[in-house]
């Protein structure tokens, strides 16, 4: 304690020379620099009503000798005063001061010092228009009566002028001159969380002079940022997209404000990422495609960095469905060619993956999915002789629409195992499918090895099946799944490749459903594998949902199944 | 609900007298109750706020405290209840008479600090702090413009709904006011939205009251042109007003023929330059205003014997310059 107060009373030097150096001279440099420093000295504000208040009077005078001259400074500077909450520590600041038992005519003075510094801040009004103050009084209105009135004036006025400049650009005599909106947009910053001044706020952000250049400052693209980050603020999306659109450094920042949001929330709840997504109001802003290429992005850079955690993928998976309703929403007809969102896969694979499984009937499915299949295959291989971009490309589009994956594995399990359908699927197509999204940078003769050891795993399976009085165990399971005895630590993808695929074989083969409790528990030995079988059931379940897929039973069971395995974590 | 109206009253009185020296007496006690009753009448006008026949109660007998001149120092207007808790501190805070003891006991009711419990005394304290951002981000350098003139004008129109006798104490203001300035906020009064919804029956009020004072009329007249052609635009009696005054003013003028032009006899007349910048304002107006105007100009200039030469008839004259 004794540590922060002494960092306490440094900082009161230190900031009581700051403030008499931008008293000295008022120009937009100092205005500049007081708004920079806006934050910091509000957190000071905050820090020393936290310690003054446990404290009296003539303790916090002996600490801090500067104290009330700090302060008393403070009172006269409008950007401190207008800015955030600062107003409100700083009227706190002042009350700790008051001696409660004042013993001589000292203490009195210091006592009426503050309550006079007090109601300055609060009343003091002067506009240096003689005419005003008389005809108010004239009136019989008080300071508090009109200071609402007066801000919305003035917030409408500056909001029309901004407006005509804008629509009027060409027109120079009622136009705003460049110069103004910059110092505007300056002098807003202190101000961008007060509610009266959001339609200023907001116009400022739509508002587009005719410069080349941006004539909006920085610091207040940051502060608006910081605030509707923060939920201070709430704006309409058209202003966001256009706070996002012209300053890089916001938008990067509401992607990783949102993704510190996604890693701070509870594990594998698909439910709850879709609403923080959502919130963050980006995958709307991403309907423009500057905004979509730059979170996509980020997003990659995070998949590269964790290795391709599952968290990543499905929160890639999630952002893009929100993404696409959102594009549906906004505009039946796209605004903007598929290749402006992604540059460099071919226009045709991208409309293939966008097309929505709910919207074809279940039966053809299969035939949806060889075409994915092939379609891939085809970008995929024949980059690989020898053409521009490397397969990640096309498997980084791929991931995006994970769902694919999950429902081949879903009908290459089904119809492995329910023999009437297996002459309809194209097992082929779908084992690619598979091993690619799990591997996709092996070569053609490691995908091919990876598929034959994928069809013996389910002909194994499905012999299971076959012809049996007793009940399946979980040992059965675990050993056709070949897990028990060749586990290859090299290859900890192709292990989640078999288990997605076992674990289908238990919420969709009748015979896995009893042995479904006993095998998740065999299988689940690490921290890890059991946080990758929660995500897969939590996956499967948003997705059923999205998908309206009926399936009670699967459904109940997994539901089971997630509610074990999240009261063992 | 006579035990209300009294209450009003005398809260009015402690309204009244907390900017006076009488404080001076008040105790860390009468602080608060006086406080506490603020708080009350609040209640009172969030309560009764959408309830006609109370409300219209309350208003008529607050309006006893208007004098002469118009509102008093105490509680105004039923609107006012709604901030009478932040009248009272403001009144007491720069009331230097309140003693030490008092001065402290406010402090703490207007300022407790977070996390109290009390709802009452936080959401005083929160309008207190807001209060104080609203001022500062007046006193921010280059946001203050035309609005003030809007802002008073809207005040004007406020007062006006609420005065017993409106055109009695406009011409009390009249007075007393600094009186360009209030032709300007009358003038920006008069031009404000004829809606169902807002204040169009008092901009009629002040209509009326301008059309039977010719001298506030007269001196009214003499704002900026751009100005008055849109007022004259707006209400039809005021334009018929101001073009007849135009016609008196044309009236005075005579042709030097010296100077070859046309002078005024007296410095108070509106010269020749302002009257054709008056006629050339309107002209410009969208019909009927501008036709009115133009056949104005014909029959003055037929009943001077339409004279077609300049320097003849004044109305000769500005026809041939419009």
């Amino acid at each position: 304690m004794a540590q922060n107060f002494t960092n306490l009373t440094s900082d009161c030097q230190y900031w009581l020379q700051k403030l008499s150096a931008l008293d000295q001279a008022s120009t937009l440099e100092t205005q500049k620099d007081t708004c920079l420093h806006l934050p910091q000295f509000q957190e000071f504000l905050r820090q020393m009503y936290e310690a003054l208040k446990e404290m009296d009077s003539n303790t916090a005078m002996e600490r801090f000798p500067t104290i009330g001259q700090l302060l008393a400074k403070t009172c006269s500077n409008p950007f401190v005063l207008a800015y955030d909450e600062s107003q409100k520590f700083l009227i706190q600041c002042l009350c700790c001061l008051i001696n409660k038992e004042p013993q001589n005519s000292g203490d009195s003075k210091l006592n009426s010092w503050i309550r006079g510094l007090l109601s300055h801040i609060l009343s003091a009004f002067r506009f240096n228009i003689k005419e005003f103050d008389l005809f108010t009084q004239g009136l019989g209105y008080e300071p508090v009566d009109y200071c609402p009135a007066l801000l919305k004036n003035m917030v409408l006025s500056l909001v029309s002028k901004l407006r005509e400049s804008h629509l009027n650009g060409f027109n120079t005599r009622r136009r705003m001159a460049p110069e103004r909106v910059a110092s505007l947009s300056q002098v807003c910053i202190p101000l961008v969380t007060l509610p009266d001044f959001e339609p200023l706020v907001e116009a400022l952000l739509i508002y587009h002079g005719h410069e080349p250049q941006e004539v909006l400052c920085p610091a207040f693209f940051k502060a608006v940022n910081e605030a509707f980050l923060l939920k201070k603020i709430s704006l309409p999306t058209s202003a966001v997209v256009s706070l996002w659109l012209r300053h890089l450094p916001s938008l990067e920042k509401a992607v990783l404000h949102l993704f510190t949001k996604l890693i701070s929330s509870e594990r594998n709840c698909l439910r709850r990422i879709e609403c923080f997504i959502k919130d963050s109001l980006l995958p709307q802003a991403a309907c423009h495609p500057a905004i979509f290429r730059v979170v996509d992005e980020m997003f990659r850079f995070a998949l590269m960095e964790t290795d391709g955690a599952l968290e990543v993928l499905a929160a890639v998976q999630v952002f893009t469905r929100c993404f696409v309703e959102a594009l549906e929403k906004e505009n039946k007809q796209l605004k903007f060619a598929l290749k402006t969102y992604f540059p460099h896969i071919s226009p045709s694979l991208t409309a293939v993956l966008l097309q929505h499984p709910r919207d074809t009937p279940q039966g053809c499915h299969h035939q949806l999915l060889q075409h994915v299949s092939l379609m891939l295959r085809k970008a995929v291989e024949d980059q690989a002789c020898g053409s521009c971009r490397d397969p990640f490309e096309s498997w980084f589009l791929f991931i995006h629409f994970g769902g694919w994956a999950d429902l081949a594995a879903e009908h290459l399990l089904r119809s492995a195992v329910e023999a009437p359908a297996a002459a309809e699927a194209p097992v082929a197509a779908l084992l690619w499918l598979l091993a690619f999204y799990y591997r996709p940078l092996d070569s053609h003769q490691q995908r091919a090895q990876t598929m034959v050891e994928m069809e013996a795993v389910l002909s194994r399976l499905r012999f299971l099946t076959l012809s049996r009085s007793s009940p399946i165990s979980a040992e059965e399971l675990r050993a056709a799944a070949g897990e028990d005895s060749h586990e290859d630590p090299m290859q900890p993808v192709c292990g989640r490749l078999i288990r997605h695929l076992l674990l289908n074989f238990l919420l969709w083969v009748p015979a896995g459903h009893a042995a479904a409790h006993d095998t998740i528990t065999l299988m689940a030995c690490t921290d890890e594998i059991s946080h990758e079988i929660t995500g897969f059931l939590d996956q499967t379940l948003y997705r059923w949902d999205h998908l309206c897929t009926e399936a009670p039973r699967p459904a109940k069971l997994a539901r089971e199944l997630l509610q074990e395995l999240r009261a063992r974590v | 609900m006579d035990a209300l109206l009294q209450q009003l009253e005398r809260f009015s009185e402690v309204l009244s007298v907390s900017r006076t020296n009488h404080v001076s007496t008040w105790g860390p006690e009468t602080v608060r109750r006086a406080l506490q009753w603020a708080r009350y009448l609040r209640q009172v006008y969030r309560r009764f706020g959408s309830h006609g026949r109370i409300r219209a109660a309350l208003e008529r007998r607050l309006r006893i405290h208007w004098g002469p001149e118009g509102p008093k120092s105490g509680l105004t207007s039923f609107r006012a209840l709604g901030r009478g808790d932040v009248l009272l501190s403001l009144n007491l805070l720069q009331n230097r008479a309140l003693g030490d003891a008092a001065g402290r006991a406010l402090l703490q009711q207007l300022f407790p600090g977070a996390g109290t419990g009390d709802a009452d005394a936080e959401a005083l304290q929160t309008r207190l702090v807001r209060l104080a951002r609203r001022r500062a981000a007046l006193l921010l350098p280059g946001l203050l413009e035309d609005p003030v003139l809007l802002t008073q004008a809207q005040l004007l129109l406020g007062r006006l709904q609420e005065a017993g006798d409106p055109s009695g104490w406009l011409g009390r203001l009249w007075t007393r006011a600094p009186r360009v300035h209030f032709l300007q906020v009358m003038a920006v009064a008069l031009l404000q939205p004829l809606e169902e919804l807002g204040p169009s029956e008092e901009i009629h009020v002040l209509v009326r009251w301008l059309l039977e004072q010719s001298e506030v009329l007269a001196a009214f007249c003499r704002l900026p042109a751009g100005l008055l052609t849109s007022i004259a635009e707006r209400h039809p009696a005021l334009s018929r007003a101001y073009l007849v005054l135009l016609t008196d003013w044309g009236q005075k003028l005579h042709y030097d023929l010296q100077e070859g032009a046309w002078v005024s006899a007296d410095s108070q007349d509106v010269p020749w330059e302002e009257l054709l910048r008056r006629f050339q304002s309107l002209s410009q107006a969208p019909p009927p205003l501008k036709d009115e105007v133009l056949t104005l100009l014909e029959s003055c200039k037929a009943r001077d014997g339409n004279f077609e030469v300049a320097g003849l008839s004044v109305w000769t004259d500005l026809l041939l310059d419009l």
